[in-house]
């Protein structure tokens, strides 16, 4: 390391009027263009909030908003060095600190992680899968789309436009996200708690739609009937038409 | 001590932005020679923009630009992220690696934009031992690129001598970013033609041409969002006839993405420069 102390402390001092907008003086600096880029760097960070958070922004206040950004763009240390993985650390910060704006909204952190899943499963790495699409559904091995993620939330976020969740909404909520294989767009399925515990299963191993309903219905201490069989084979064939299942 | 590259027609390029993606890659309105990203843009990405960058570099050879690298930052070297870069670089076999001779993260906090590195002699030597770091790593010879600024920073000496001691003193490649010697010549009050006669024109191996905007009387931002204006253009021109050879030169626009015909009317512009530049008009003479 060859940088001198006092170098450093220049440095740092620049780096934190731009996170917190406390300037510090520092020799040389043309005072009246510094605030320039704490505009600059603020602005990414705020646009970049905003790309991943919309349903979020449209709720909260502009105030509510503003403030909580700063606040977290001055207290947290951003670890990503991709600007775009950024706002996942935004939903990690208002778990950690609590602020009051998730009492005024208790479902705020939902509404976030939903979001923030989101852009994640939209952008993640390609996952490959080993399968033919042509076989008969009710018999024929099963394979998940790998690209997916099954998520529970108490509020219903991804049902409901958030300025009309109250707490009477409280309850389990359950859904499948996934990636369409062609496209890259992101699908949302709600689910019931079988659903969910059959595609859980189906994630570990490729099953028949057979084995599926029963392993599951042990699950639940359920013995399957003819009902049950037909429910699940209604919705094996509506999420092999959504690419879910492949 | 690293071999450079061998460019061969690859001069005019784009930055491939999602922006414009889709109709870039789906029609023949906009052709560069070659496209230009940045790596943190794209590195871990799948899905949709993957199929996106994957029939660009079908199509065009890569140019890479970094925004992370830090290279003049307090804080040590991101070890880790660079072993990425140096995958996506193997991985989309890309001619060249760039840099911004700044710094974005300080007290261990990413800042996603550019800081001026104080222009001291501490820094100077900072900056070289982390460049030999980096290309140590990377296994090839970067080029770090002038950054526009808005204020200097506690400085020891000029912004040319501090660039010339950097390159006196390290193993790197020159990123003349044309716009940038104009926006800094503005604003801190130099005339940009000398600042470029002073620089060792040997080194550039890539060049930057962007539009930027004027905020105030004394003050001009870099902000990669209008077209470039002629006296930037005149500037390259000049620059061009400098350097006596053939440099690959990128147009950057980050946004108010105009029509693709604008863009493309801008390459022809920079290709009509460089090979006047490079192959003058001759006349005949009694």
């Amino acid at each position: 390391m060859q940088l001198l102390e006092t170098t450093r402390s220049h440095q740092s001092n620049l780096a934190t009027y731009c996170r917190t907008g406390e300037y510090t003086s520092i020799p040389g600096v043309n005072e009246k263009h510094v605030h320039h880029y704490r505009r600059l760097v603020y602005n990414v960070i705020d646009d970049t909030l905003r790309s991943a958070f919309p349903l979020t922004v449209n709720l909260l206040k502009s105030k509510e908003w503003n403030d909580t950004v700063q606040r977290f763009f001055s207290e947290h240390p951003c670890q990503s060095p991709q600007v775009w993985t950024m706002p996942k650390e935004f939903y990690t910060y208002l778990d950690e600190t609590q602020p009051k704006l998730l009492k005024k909204y208790p479902f705020l952190l939902e509404l976030i992680w939903f979001e923030w899943l989101e852009v994640e499963l939209y952008m993640m790495p390609d996952k490959e899968s080993e399968f033919d699409g042509k076989g008969e559904l009710e018999t024929d091995l099963l394979v998940i789309n790998p690209e997916h993620i099954l998520q529970s939330f108490t509020y219903p976020v991804h049902l409901k436009n958030a300025k009309f969740i109250t707490v009477t909404d409280k309850g389990n909520y359950f859904l499948v996200m996934h990636r369409l294989p062609e496209s890259g767009k992101v699908e949302f399925t709600d689910l019931s708690p079988f659903l969910v515990r059959m595609l859980e299963l189906l994630s570990e191993q490729p099953s028949t739609s057979d084995d599926l309903t029963s392993r599951t219905a042990a699950d639940f201490s359920m013995v399957p009937d003819q009902e049950l069989t037909d429910q699940v084979q209604v919705f094996i064939a509506r999420m092999k038409e959504k690419k879910l299942i492949l | 001590m690293w071999r450079r590259q061998m460019w061969g027609e690859l001069m005019t390029g784009i930055g491939f932005r999602k922006d414009f993606a889709e109709e870039f890659l789906n029609s023949e309105i906009l052709l560069p020679d070659f496209i230009e990203v940045a790596p943190e843009n794209w590195i871990g990405v799948g899905g949709y923009w993957k199929k996106q960058f994957q029939q660009a570099l079908d199509r065009y050879p890569l140019f890479v630009h970094g925004l992370s690298l830090s290279i003049g930052s307090p804080d040590p070297l991101d070890l880790a992220f660079l072993k990425k870069v140096k995958t996506f670089l193997h991985d989309t076999g890309a001619r060249i690696y760039s840099e911004h001779l700044s710094y974005a993260k300080c007290d261990n906090a990413h800042l996603y934009d550019l800081l001026p590195i104080p222009f001291t002699r501490d820094a100077v030597k900072h900056v070289s031992e982390r460049v030999h770091q980096v290309q140590e790593l990377l296994q090839q010879k970067i080029a770090l690129e002038i950054v526009s600024y808005y204020t200097p920073v506690a400085p020891e000496m000029t912004e040319l001598e501090f660039i010339n001691e950097i390159l006196n003193t390290s193993d790197c490649d020159l990123l003349l970013d044309v716009n940038n010697i104009y926006v800094n010549s503005f604003n801190h009050k130099y005339d940009p033609y000398t600042f470029i006669d002073g620089l060792p024109l040997n080194r550039v191996s890539y060049i930057h041409m962007a539009g930027h905007q004027k905020v105030s009387d004394d003050l001009i931002i870099d902000t990669h969002g209008q077209a470039i204006i002629d006296p930037v253009y005149r500037l390259f021109d000049y620059a061009r006839s400098k350097l006596q050879r053939d440099v690959p030169v990128l147009l950057e626009r980050d946004f108010n993405i105009p029509e693709l015909k604008e863009l493309q009317e801008e390459l022809d512009h920079l290709r009509t420069i460089r090979k006047n530049a490079i192959y003058p008009k001759v006349y005949a003479t009694a």
